[in-house]
């Protein structure tokens, strides 16, 4: 029976979503509302842009055409405000309302300013939407100085960006290390020597502790320990918050993100979350949790895409795994990579193409992995990543990294793909890599 | 300008599968090689040589103008005025030694067939015996065996096979087409059995992987024939009706217990056990391929006899999956062995060796050292060689130079100026077989394609146009009235009633005679006696064993602590072909040189690993050569492998020219006594 | 669609399939440049010929930041986009196989695109392991050989002497 299905959102979940959804379904209606101006675009690209790797047209991921072939209503620059669950409907910003049969929230999260006093003008930026991206673009001029607090994963691309665009570059990180939800000490350490190989001031347990202006109006920075310093940009990059608040009387206010089961329906019936808002379940159970990143998004977009068009399919579960390049260094990572008691630990440092590489098991099941060096590390952790999510045991697992034993039974966890003869057909379908 | 495309089909000759290939051209350039998705050979499939061939043609060090040696090196000269010049030395030699003192080799770049009997003709007519060529080392000893047990050589009817037995052979990298043809008999459920000292990469696929040490493959071959007769497991109806001599194969089987043979050969006496129930219960569907590996040796022909005889025990002779007799392709003949007999000029080795002489009509190429270095036993001074390389291929490479170098006139026609060429008097640019029009038979499907001229260099002659002209020069010209090969292949393809137009429409191949089921009554077989000949009267009248008697290789009879390695020679490379290919860039980076090959037990006794360097030390000549450490079970200890063709580390100059196979006189290349010793480590 | 269906049970990693693609992909037989690989395990005889699926629900393809990766409309090869391709290597960690390299000088990822139809490996395969077939006959193989095998289990099919 046609509906009418609202996304909200129109980011890596919602598009996932959006495309999941009309595979399913091309007879209801759909409306997107988004309260950016622009077409789709991709975050993650907003680092390789500033880098100049990527240009400014290729941000964009989808196209007029991509909405109009999928007969959706899109409404871009309306926020949204709240949603009406009893009248099912949203009410938006400049004071439309739009009803919905079933709904999709995907808003992704906003970036947080921390207490600095000071941290604010036209230099101020963080890396997250894309006309901050621009703003930074335009201020990345040789020779500048560039102030980045906070040394997480999107920080720290930024402040690759800056150094190779000719800024001088400081980096100030509160706490004692870089990178910790994607890095353990020993990684963290070797990319550390990188960045500050590549002439970047980095400065670990250090607070920023205020800016101020001076009489040519260029911001000052005062740190704790350090002189004070002039900075022509500032990215703040401490963390970010979802956008949790359009169903703010469904939410836990004592945890964030809003609750979803592994349909990713939330506490409302036929409101689905999905993406960085959604706090979900996880591979190998335990507690729900919020990883926000793109892959998760677009694996619960697929979910969510797919219930909302009554497919009923379950969600095994999100993966954290990060990779990205920054300072010449390949970084990946992959689930629960901190060694906890009882746990083996492999390290494989010698395999072409790798520096570091460490997979953690747990009886026998890889439980999470880092690996640090060339592309090759990303392709290590790819082999192991199917293991993982299924938490199948590895027998061999220096063959597995290597690449030489690739996951046979255990590939049907690849995702609901087609198999080759190598493998056994797939018996069970799993929507999710 | 839009560029004009077409394609042209012929066949590969980066090696003698000869594939189907589509050749791309624009403009007339080659710029792509694909497979013949319909050639009955290879249906499509390609090994990576054959793109390489455009590599070959167009390579920038190709000879295209006729070189002689002058004092002040080599210099360029008329095609006219060098064939001239050396029909007048030709001619010159000839009245002042005789003409057999003149000699053709034909090696193995310029194949077979018509091309072999084209230079087999012109010496003939020129009134020498002396036609040399590979066949001295490859190919005659296998069909010896066969010819000499079952009359002519089958082809093994590997895809309806129960048992495909591979001995000797790894057609992944000698004959890659073959392999498709044992994977589509593996899928409908044959057993694959591979006999060989190495892993090869067919051993990869083996049911069962016997692996002896070199040169004992007679006494695996005995110890099969003892278990079959002992188990009743053999075809006695078609023994009884169809063979001689078995109460004496019989009788002397009976010493190879699979015990003996296990301390012979290292082939496990179980495994000896489970191959013969294997051939027993899958008779007479028992295909049976013998490669080169086992030619190169001092007991290489009744090695192969005693294989071949195992085919006949348990009936797969001329048998669906078994071996099949085929038809040849009904083509006039080039040669004038019948017109022009010259037997009483003493072909060079025939009497040493009269077996290759009487059956193949080859001369021997080491014996031809002898006479063109000591006049032994009569001189050899002249010599036109055509697409060969011996200074990297026949045994004893210093012996071959100092034979080469002393020549009155050495004629070499040539692709690239090679370690052979460089000591010619004159070096020949010759065609590419992308640049010649030949008739081609794949026996195995009774078929026959005609290759075409894809490409073109002035002065560069194909092979008959060469013989032809120098021919005419030397008042033979009788002997080669066609004006081109095109007129000479319609007189070939005459009697088949195939007209050339029609082979030109079916680059994928035209059947001469389709192949029949095996006749249910099978014999008279083509051996002197009608029947299979286990025992062979003929080899007993020229004084050899009647029977395939088995001798122990030297090496293990008599070993010599001063040699304690047994070193294998001559495994074939996917990329490489004998001597050739080492100047195509890209294989070079594939497989940057030579090396030897080695098990990890040796590597750590002598204290090398991977990539270091080693002297190997026969009695006659050292190389020195990097290391390469297979996997245990690739290669035995004690027992190494190098590849010829290499100039950097030509394993020639460890191989003997003096120890041969009685009755095909191959030479000793696969279990040369052999020591290693680490560079550097001192002496 | 076709795919390239790999019967490891057929595979002598003779490597003419891993020259003839690292050929098309940089004119050089630098195997490592080759979108498919052969394992070669000599211990248990294994020859294990890797390359893409084209996976029906390419998880590279879902992933990609950049939607750089689609779907060849003709051919059915998930393909990538160089000039769209950030070099994030996100399609690296997502594919089980490690059928996705790395082109470090464009910083780029890379994969088999069947060579837009007529994929070189096969044409080079001599052993006859890889096919290009049907996606739902690329069973075909394993199917025949079991038939084989049952049928030799069940003597149906013996010789006679
Ligand atoms: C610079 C940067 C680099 C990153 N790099 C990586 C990386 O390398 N790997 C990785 O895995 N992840 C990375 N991420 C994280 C990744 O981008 C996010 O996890 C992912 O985009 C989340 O997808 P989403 O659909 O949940 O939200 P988003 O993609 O953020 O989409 C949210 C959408 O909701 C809209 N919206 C929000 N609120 C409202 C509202 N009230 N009304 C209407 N519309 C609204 C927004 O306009 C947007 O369209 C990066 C993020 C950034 C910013
Ligand atoms: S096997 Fe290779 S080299 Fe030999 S003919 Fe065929 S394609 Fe050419």
């Amino acid at each position: 029976m046609p509906r009418h299905v609202a996304i909200v959102g129109n980011g890596a979940a919602a598009i996932s979503a959006l495309e999941t959804f009309r595979a399913h379904d091309r007879e209801s209606r759909v409306t997107v509302v988004s309260g950016e101006p622009c077409a789709a675009y991709s975050r993650v690209l907003l680092p390789y842009f500033l880098r100049r790797k990527v240009p400014y047209a290729h941000l964009f991921i989808r196209d007029a055409a991509f909405y109009r072939d999928l007969d959706v209503d899109l409404l871009l620059g309306s926020t949204v405000e709240r949603v009406d669950v009893g009248a099912r409907r949203l009410e938006l910003a400049n004071g439309g309302t739009i009803p919905f049969d079933r709904l999709l929230l995907a808003p992704g999260s906003s970036p947080v300013r921390p207490p600095i006093p000071g941290l604010e003008g036209p230099e101020v930026h963080h890396l997250w939407r894309i006309d901050e991206a621009g703003h930074l673009d335009r201020l990345f001029r040789e020779g500048a100085r560039a102030l980045v607090i906070g040394a997480g994963f999107v920080s720290l691309q930024a402040a690759w960006a800056a150094r190779q665009r000719g800024l001088a570059v400081t980096v100030i990180e509160l706490a004692e290390r870089i990178l910790p939800t994607v890095l353990d000490e020993e990684g963290a350490h070797i990319l550390q020597a990188s960045i500050l190989a590549s002439g970047v001031d980095l400065h670990t347990n250090t607070r920023t502790e205020g800016l101020a202006r001076d009489e040519q109006g260029v911001l000052r920075v005062s740190a704790e320990g350090l002189p004070h310093f002039a900075a022509d940009v500032v990215i703040v990059g401490t963390g970010v918050r979802p956008n949790d608040h359009l169903l703010a009387d469904h939410v836990e206010t004592a945890r964030r993100g809003i609750a979803v089961d592994d349909t990713m329906q939330t506490a409302v019936e036929g409101v689905y979350a999905a993406g960085d808002v959604a706090r979900g379940p996880i591979v190998g159970g335990g507690p729900r949790a919020i990883h926000a990143l793109w892959p998760t998004a677009v694996e619960q977009g697929k979910i969510a895409g797919a219930n909302l068009a009554g497919a009923r399919v379950a969600y095994t579960g999100s993966l954290s795994m990060n990779v990205t390049e920054m300072f010449g260094v390949t970084v990946a990572s992959l689930g629960r990579f901190a060694a906890e008691e009882g746990d083996t630990v492999y390290r494989m440092d010698t395999l072409p193409g790798i520096r570091y590489l460490k997979v953690v098991l747990r009886e026998g099941v890889p439980v999470g992995a880092i690996a640090l060096g060339g592309p090759e590390a990303a392709r290590a952790l790819g082999y192991v990543r199917p293991y993982v999510r299924r938490r199948a045991p590895v027998a061999d697992v220096e063959a597995v990294m290597a690449g030489t034993h690739v996951a046979r039974g255990v590939t049907r966890a690849w995702a609901g793909t087609r198999p080759g003869p190598v493998n056994e057909p797939i018996r069970e379908r799993d929507l999710c890599a | 300008m839009s560029t004009e495309r077409d394609v042209q089909q012929t066949l590969c000759r980066m090696c003698d599968d000869r594939c189907g290939i589509d050749v791309h051209l624009e403009d007339g350039r080659m710029v792509d090689i694909v497979g013949n998705k319909a050639h009955v050979w290879n249906k499509g499939r390609l090994c990576v040589k054959a793109r390489a061939a455009i590599d070959m043609a167009y390579h920038p060090d190709r000879l295209l103008a006729p070189l002689k040696r002058t004092a002040d090196g080599w210099q360029e000269i008329p095609l006219a005025q060098a064939l001239d010049e050396i029909a007048a030395r030709l001619t010159q030699i000839k009245e002042r030694d005789g003409a057999r003192s003149v000699s053709v080799w034909k090696g193995e770049a310029i194949g077979f067939g018509q091309q072999e009997d084209i230079a087999r003709r012109f010496i003939h007519a020129f009134g020498s015996p002396n036609y040399l060529s590979n066949d001295s080392m490859c190919y005659a000893a296998r069909y010896f065996g066969y010819k000499l047990v079952d009359g002519a050589w089958p082809v093994a009817d590997l895809e309806n096979a129960r048992v495909i037995v591979m001995w000797g052979a790894n057609p992944p990298h000698a004959h890659p087409n073959m392999t498709q043809y044992i994977t589509a008999a593996r899928r409908k459920g044959a057993k694959l059995v591979v006999v060989d000292p190495r892993l090869s990469a067919i051993a990869r696929r083996a049911d069962v992987h016997a692996q002896p040490h070199p040169g004992t493959d007679g006494a695996l071959a005995w110890g099969l024939m003892r278990e079959l007769i002992r188990t009743g497991g053999y075809d006695r109806e078609f023994v009884e009706r169809h063979t001689v001599g078995f109460p004496e194969l019989s009788a002397y089987a009976a010493t190879f217990t699979p015990e003996m043979v296990e301390q012979e050969t290292g082939v496990p006496a179980a495994t000896v056990i489970e191959l013969a129930a294997l051939m027993a219960e899958s008779a007479p569907r028992v295909s049976m391929y013998v490669g080169n590996g086992l030619e190169h040796h001092e007991n290489g022909v009744n090695n192969i006899r005693a294989v071949v005889s195992l085919d006949a025990l348990v009936g797969a002779v001329d048998r669906e999956g078994g071996n099949r007799f085929v038809q040849p392709a009904p083509l006039r003949t080039l040669t004038l062995y019948d017109d022009v007999p010259l037997e009483h000029l003493g072909p060079l080795g025939a009497d040493r060796f009269p077996v290759l002489y009487d059956l193949r009509q080859e001369c021997h190429t080491m014996t031809a050292m002898g006479a063109i270095l000591e006049g032994d036993p009569y001189p050899l001074r002249a010599m036109v060689l055509t697409g060969a390389n011996p200074l990297l291929t026949n045994p004893n490479t210093e012996r071959v130079r100092q034979a080469f170098e002393s020549l009155d006139l050495l004629v070499v026609r040539e692709l690239f100026m090679t370690e052979t060429a460089s000591l010619a008097h004159y070096v020949l640019p010759a065609a590419s077989f992308l640049e010649r029009s030949e008739l081609h038979t794949h026996a195995k499907h009774q078929a026959v394609t005609l290759t075409r001229r894809v490409c073109d260099f002035p002065d560069v002659q194909d092979e008959y146009q060469f013989w032809h002209d120098l021919a005419h020069r030397l008042d033979m010209g009788a002997y080669f009235p066609w004006d081109d090969e095109t007129a000479l292949n319609r007189w070939l393809l005459e009697p088949s009633g195939l007209t050339l137009e029609e082979l030109e429409a079916h680059p994928e191949g035209v059947t001469y005679s389709p192949l029949a089921p095996p006749p249910l009554e099978r014999g008279p077989f083509m051996t002197s006696s009608g029947k299979v000949e286990f025992a062979s009267r003929y080899l007993k009248d020229l004084g050899y064993d009647e029977l395939p008697v088995y001798k122990s290789p030297e090496y293990r009879g008599t070993p010599d602590d001063e040699y304690p390695f047994v070193l294998m020679t001559g495994a074939r490379k996917l990329l490489y072909l004998h001597s050739r290919f080492r100047n195509i860039p890209r294989f070079r980076t594939a497989v940057p040189g030579p090396e030897v090959e080695m098990h990890p037990d040796d590597a750590r006794a002598l204290g090398v690993a991977e990539g270091d360097t080693v002297t190997v030390t026969s009695r006659i000549g050292n190389v020195t050569i990097p290391v390469h450490v297979v996997s245990p079970e690739e290669i035995r200890p004690g027992e190494l492998q190098i590849t010829h063709g290499w100039s950097e580390a030509n394993v020639n100059l460890l191989t003997h020219d003096d120890r041969f196979d009685p009755i095909s006189g191959f030479p000793l290349m696969k279990s040369v006594e052999v020591r290693v010793t680490k560079v550097g480590a001192g002496e | 669609m076709r795919i390239v269906a790999v019967d490891p049970d057929a595979c002598v990693a003779c490597r003419n399939c891993e020259y003839a693609c690292a050929f098309r992909q940089t004119g050089d037989f630098d195997r490592t440049r080759s979108h498919i690989r052969v394992n070669y395990h000599p211990a248990e005889r294994a020859c294990v010929p890797l390359t893409c699926m084209h996976c029906a629900e390419a998880w590279c393809m879902e992933v990609c930041p950049a939607g750089a990766i689609s779907r060849n409309a003709e051919t059915g090869a998930v393909e990538i986009d160089k000039d769209h391709c950030a070099g994030c290597k996100m399609c690296l960690l997502a594919c089980p196989f490690g059928n996705i390299g790395f082109d470090s000088t464009h910083g780029v990822s890379r994969k088999c695109d069947l060579c837009g139809g007529d994929p070189r490996c096969v044409g080079s395969c001599t052993s006859g392991a890889l096919e290009y077939v049907e996606e739902n006959d690329a069973f075909a193989f394993k199917r025949d050989a079991l038939d084989a095998k049952l049928r030799q289990a069940l003597r149906l099919d013996r010789g006679r002497r």
